[in-house]
């Protein structure tokens, strides 16, 4: 008998290759995508080739950050009272006082005025370090302008430890402790009953480490919308000064006097002024640092996803694809060929849905790939210095963005055979993907507007391109036109999924429930 | 042309999905604003929002739905082979593009009306329940204020620019799911095209060029000066659009074969 | 599966095969709206010949073709084709070739390519693409854009995808419609042709004239039921029963003298009239005594339309206003 049975299997790959013949035997469709593919290519190459950044100086190239022990960029910046510590040791110190001043707008030109506050993420604390290269590993337990108490390390790293600030009223302890690599932060109100802020494992850490006194205070963060499209971000310049005493070192400590770095401090014009230095004074027990910078992950600057504009413009070739494969089947009544070939509806659909995905994916892959190693080539060729991403974070871009143009084009062809007809299906696949990014990332939008638009539509799976992550201890513009978005990257994608496979369902269940 | 016009409206009055578009039209615009307005707070003075454009923001959304009714009153019959039967009875095809774009226009205003009062409404309703108050320097929204009714009659004659818009581009293209693709294309994605040019200059350029950003400056009330464009003079540049797009959808209409 | 040892293999193949090639349908019960498409409509094909599926429009024909294929669903009853229903089908196309709207294409495709993809589908490869291409005479065009088929060509594509599987049931709804001469005669052998293989054929049409020469067996549907389902020379023998066509020069005398004993007397011609109730001897007995000329008296033998005609009279649900009224 030639019959076989109903879960037979065989047929749903064959339903496949039948709708791949039936892709690739359409000019218009295979054109869609190759254009989908080369708008992606075009505009981000256009975009790059178009973006000049320059940053003065006398040859008029941009300085490139450190990098930490992650791979990531860097600030590294901070006024240093250190010395050598061999060997496993401690450094205790009191912090009787932490105060801070900001740069505002001059009145008279020349003249500086200061407002005496503290930025929320000041810090100054204890800090053991891998020598005074910029970048190298460290952990530092710290007292904070606004976020309490605080042990950090390798940049990325944050623990919260008791919150409150310090005054001469009430004073904070703080200790660091080594043994081998592991580091432990300790905390006190007396200096008597400590408690454990958070540990560190540091494998670079060598026998030898720079251990002392330490001072931070990143650049107070304003931003202003602009009035077309981004917004405008002022930092001004701001210090901390903290006063340490009780201080003592436990251990196998070089002899001689402290001795001071003012970690990546920058230089006037002259290059030998330091601009906004630090400093260090010592008197009778008592150590006062000041200190101008930060010590945490660069989240601002060009990035490899900067070149990906393209794709949001792509996607609406990918959208119109994706719905006419499935709708030009209901004008003309081709459906019903297919489902004589195809009894089972689902197998049918879901057959469709197969081949679209890859499609796309390939396409998009091809597109993505290209894009971003042309496009960071010209952006690096124009003087832009981008951040340093992971191998894995490249990965996830090229690769993720492909999989959300792929997921989009399963949402929209799901669209197409619930609602059956091309443009209410192509409007609603604009509608829902495309509109809601374009409307928070291009500032139409108020920010918290924007993050829920991020949130809640298939526009999240926008999220996948985000390589550089947001750090809760580095005050930024976090916002989706910044390239900020609210989702992580798998959870943002995992939503556009989520849409697509429920649209998919419901097709599948309108098909199979109504005549054909 | 008469007769041209009573057989456009009998058309699109027994299109069973206009209607239905109409009401979308409406009701997606003023549910999308308030949304919009819902998900914003003004803790203290001076929140910078300009409150018209936040109630009215839900206009980019209308504006899909009307593309889509103007694409469906061209392409579709181009889908069926009606056109066939249009052009026959009606041979003047000048007068066809004509009586559609005056049915079309009959239609969507009305419906652009009631989505742009009910946008002000909830608007009115939900702004000041998010802080947007007097005291914080926000005044209840009223059409009695000249920026505001110039914002609302604004918001009214964009979707209708953008219906015949689109007409304009279902006669050139033909094919409504192109035709679909192109006009929102049009409409969002040259909205972020100046976002992607690093050039300043540039940036102005395409900013003032692009239907979408330059129309909707019709809704600015606040910060005039601060616009690369003033908004009757936005408006002005979607005007040219839609006469582009209608000349060369009527004249692609004249000496193609239907 | 392993077949009884006592059955003999050719007994058991038949078996099969007959089991393979029948559509039955059993009590088919569908209403869309206010209006009953299908009023337990029942029948069965058999193999071995064309069945005529026949019927004024809105008869129920391509809704019975559509729930056979799995295509609607019926509210009561069932559809069988060999034996099971289609959805349950593997491979369905060898099973059951269907031509239901030759215009389901995909304009921008060749007709080769619409054929690849359906083949594709059934595991078929290339070359079987190629045969039915050549078997339905479709040729160079195949390779062209199906946008701009004829009708007739759009037709043998049809065709052409029914016959991919080389299935032993073929349903074609309306194949004659935009066919030329040609392509009629060429259409009616190729149905023949398959039959004789032992092949079941429903081929539907709302013109018993098409099926007249071709299908041996008629299935008479009107509003959603059937109304006949009989051998055509046995439906033709019926609408010829008591029936005498007679040819005079003298019409009015012949009606007079034979509507005298009460025959229904119906003009079909200038000298031509059909006369039924009365038997032809009687007639001719009629006509001698009457001193009526007449050049003819026969057994009238009806076309298989008018026994249409006869039988789908009620069951017409949209006829033309008779009379003057519509000028």
């Amino acid at each position: 008998m030639r019959a076989g049975g109903p879960s037979a299997p065989g047929g749903f790959g064959r339903m496949t290759r039948a709708e791949w013949t039936k892709f690739r035997t359409v000019r218009g469709w295979v054109a869609g995508m190759a254009a989908a593919a080369l708008v992606t290519v075009l505009l981000g190459l256009m975009s790059a080739a178009g973006s000049h950044t320059s940053c003065g100086g006398p040859d008029d190239t941009c300085p490139v950050p450190p990098v930490g022990p992650g791979g990531e960029a860097v600030d590294d910046h901070f006024f240093f009272a250190h010395r050598p510590m061999t060997g496993d040791g401690s450094l205790t110190a009191r912090v009787t006082s932490m105060t801070g001043k900001v740069r505002v707008p001059d009145r008279v030109p020349g003249a500086r005025r200061l407002d005496a506050r503290l930025v929320p993420w000041a810090k100054a604390g204890l800090v053991v370090k891998d020598g005074v290269r910029q970048g190298s590993t460290y952990a530092a337990v710290m007292v904070t302008g606004g976020h309490g108490v605080r042990m950090q390390h390798d940049f990325t790293q944050d623990t919260a430890g008791l919150p409150g600030g310090v005054s001469a009223g009430s004073p904070r302890w703080l200790r660091l402790d080594r043994k081998g690599q592991e580091i432990t932060g300790y905390e006190s109100a007396d200096g008597r009953r400590w408690t454990e802020v958070g540990r560190a494992r540091l494998p670079g850490l060598p026998d030898t480490a720079e251990i002392g006194l330490f001072a931070a205070s990143p650049g107070d963060l304003t931003v202003t919308r602009a009035d077309f499209g981004g917004s405008i971000e002022q930092v001004r310049f701001s210090e901390t000064t903290a006063v340490f005493d009780r201080v003592e070192l436990s251990g196998r400590v070089a002899a001689g006097a402290w001795r001071r770095d003012d970690i990546g401090v920058t230089t006037e014009a002259d290059g030998v002024t330091p601009h906004h230095p630090g400093g260090f004074q010592e008197s009778g027990g008592t150590y006062t640092v000041t200190g101008v910078g930060d010590i945490g992950p660069v989240v601002d600057g060009p990035r490899p996803e900067n070149t990906l504009t393209g794709v949001v413009i792509a996607l609406i070739v990918v959208i119109v694809v994706a719905v006419v494969f499935v709708t030009a089947e209901y004008r003309r009544g081709l459906v019903r060929v297919t489902l004589l070939a195809s009894p089972r509806r689902g197998h049918a659909l879901a057959a469709k849905a197969v081949v679209i995905a890859a499609v796309t994916f390939a396409a998009g892959l091809a597109a993505t790939a290209a894009t971003v190693s042309l496009g960071t080539g010209l952006l690096r060729g124009n003087g832009a210095v981008l951040l340093p991403v992971s191998g894995e974070a490249q990965v996830r871009l090229i690769g993720g963005v492909a999989l959300m143009m792929a997921a989009t084009a399963v949402l929209a062809l799901g669209l197409g055979a619930l609602l059956r007809r091309g443009p209410a299906a192509i409007t609603a696949g604009i509608a829902v993907v495309v509109v809601p990014h374009l409307l928070a990332t291009a500032s139409f939008l108020p920010d918290e507007a924007a993050r829920w638009l991020l949130r809640l539509t298939p526009a999240a799976g926008f999220a996948i391109q985000q390589s550089i992550p947001e750090y809760p201890q580095v005050l930024a513009n976090y916002v989706p036109s910044a390239g900020f978005y609210p989702l992580a990257p798998w959870a943002g994608l995992a939503v556009l999924c989520g849409y697509a496979g429920l649209v998919l369902v419901l097709a599948v269940i309108r098909l199979n429930r109504r005549d054909a | 042309m008469r007769r041209e016009l009573r057989a456009e409206w009998t058309k699109l009055r027994t299109e069973p999905g206009a209607g239905w578009l109409l009401t979308a039209l409406a009701v997606l615009t003023a549910a999308a604003g308030a949304a919009v307005c819902a998900s914003v707070t003004c803790p203290a003075a001076g929140c910078g929002h300009d409150t018209v454009r936040l109630a009215l923001a839900g206009v980019q959304v209308g504006q899909a739905v009307a593309a889509v009714l103007a694409v469906l009153v061209a392409g579709g019959e181009y889908g069926t082979g009606m056109i066939r039967t249009t052009l026959t009875a009606m041979p003047r095809r000048g007068a066809v593009l004509a009586a559609k774009g005056a049915v079309l226009t009959g239609v969507t205003l009305p419906a652009a009306v009631l989505a742009v009062l009910g946008s002000l409404l909830a608007g009115r309703l939900v702004l000041p329940g998010r802080g947007f108050t007097a005291a914080h320097g926000h005044p209840p929204l009223s059409l009695a204020d000249g920026p505001t009714l110039r914002a609302a009659a604004g918001s009214v004659l964009y979707l209708a620019l953008v219906a015949l818009l689109s007409l304009g581009i279902a006669f050139a293209v033909r094919d409504t799911a192109a035709a679909i693709g192109a006009v929102l294309g049009l409409l969002y994605a040259s909205a972020v095209l100046p976002l992607m040019v690093g050039d300043p200059d540039w940036q102005l350029v395409l900013w003032r060029l692009s239907p979408s950003n330059a129309g909707l400056s019709v809704q600015a009330t606040v910060n005039l000066d601060g616009l690369p464009l003033g908004p009757w003079a936005g408006l002005g540049v979607l005007v040219a659009w839609t006469a582009a797009a209608l000349a060369g959808g009527g004249l692609l209409l004249r000496v193609r074969d239907a | 599966m392993a077949p009884p040892r006592d059955a003999p293999a050719a007994d058991r193949a038949l078996a099969c095969d007959v089991m393979e090639t029948t559509i039955e349908v059993a009590g088919l019960r569908k209403r869309y709206g206010p209006t009953l498409a299908l009023d337990g409509m029942t029948f069965t094909v058999t193999p071995g010949r064309v069945t005529g599926f026949v019927g004024p429009n809105g008869a129920g024909k391509s809704t019975t073709m559509r729930v056979v294929l799995g295509l609607d669903a019926a509210d009561e009853g069932a559809a069988l084709v060999g034996g099971r229903p289609y959805r349950s089908l593997r491979d369905p196309l060898r099973h059951v070739g269907a031509l239901l709207d030759a215009g389901a294409l995909q304009p921008s495709r060749t007709g080769r390519n619409h054929l690849l993809w359906l083949a594709h589908s059934q595991g078929l490869g290339v070359r079987r693409v190629d045969e039915v291409i050549d078997l339905v005479g479709l040729g160079p065009a195949a390779r062209r854009r199906a946008g701009g088929y004829s009708l007739g060509m759009r037709q043998r594509l049809g065709i052409a995808a029914a016959l991919l599987g080389d299935p032993p049931i073929l349903m074609l709804d309306e194949p004659f419609n935009g066919l030329d001469p040609e392509g009629m005669v060429w259409i009616r052998r190729l149905l023949g042709s398959l039959a004789a293989e032992g092949r079941a054929v429903l081929v539907s049409s709302h013109l018993m004239s098409e099926l007249e020469d071709t299908a041996g067996h008629v299935v008479v549907v009107g509003r959603g039921r059937v109304v006949a389902d009989a051998a055509v020379a046995d439906l033709i023998a019926a609408a010829s029963r008591d029936r005498v066509t007679l040819r005079t020069s003298d019409r009015a005398a012949a009606m007079t003298v034979l509507a005298g004993v009460g025959a229904a007397v119906t003009v079909s011609d200038r000298d031509t009239v059909t006369v039924s109730g009365v038997p032809a001897e009687r007639v001719v007995g009629l006509l001698n005594a009457g001193g009526v000329p007449f050049s003819e008296v026969a057994a009238h033998r009806a076309t298989l339309e008018e026994a249409y005609m006869e039988l789908t009279r009620d069951a017409v649900e949209f006829r033309a206003a008779s009379g003057g009224a519509a000028r």
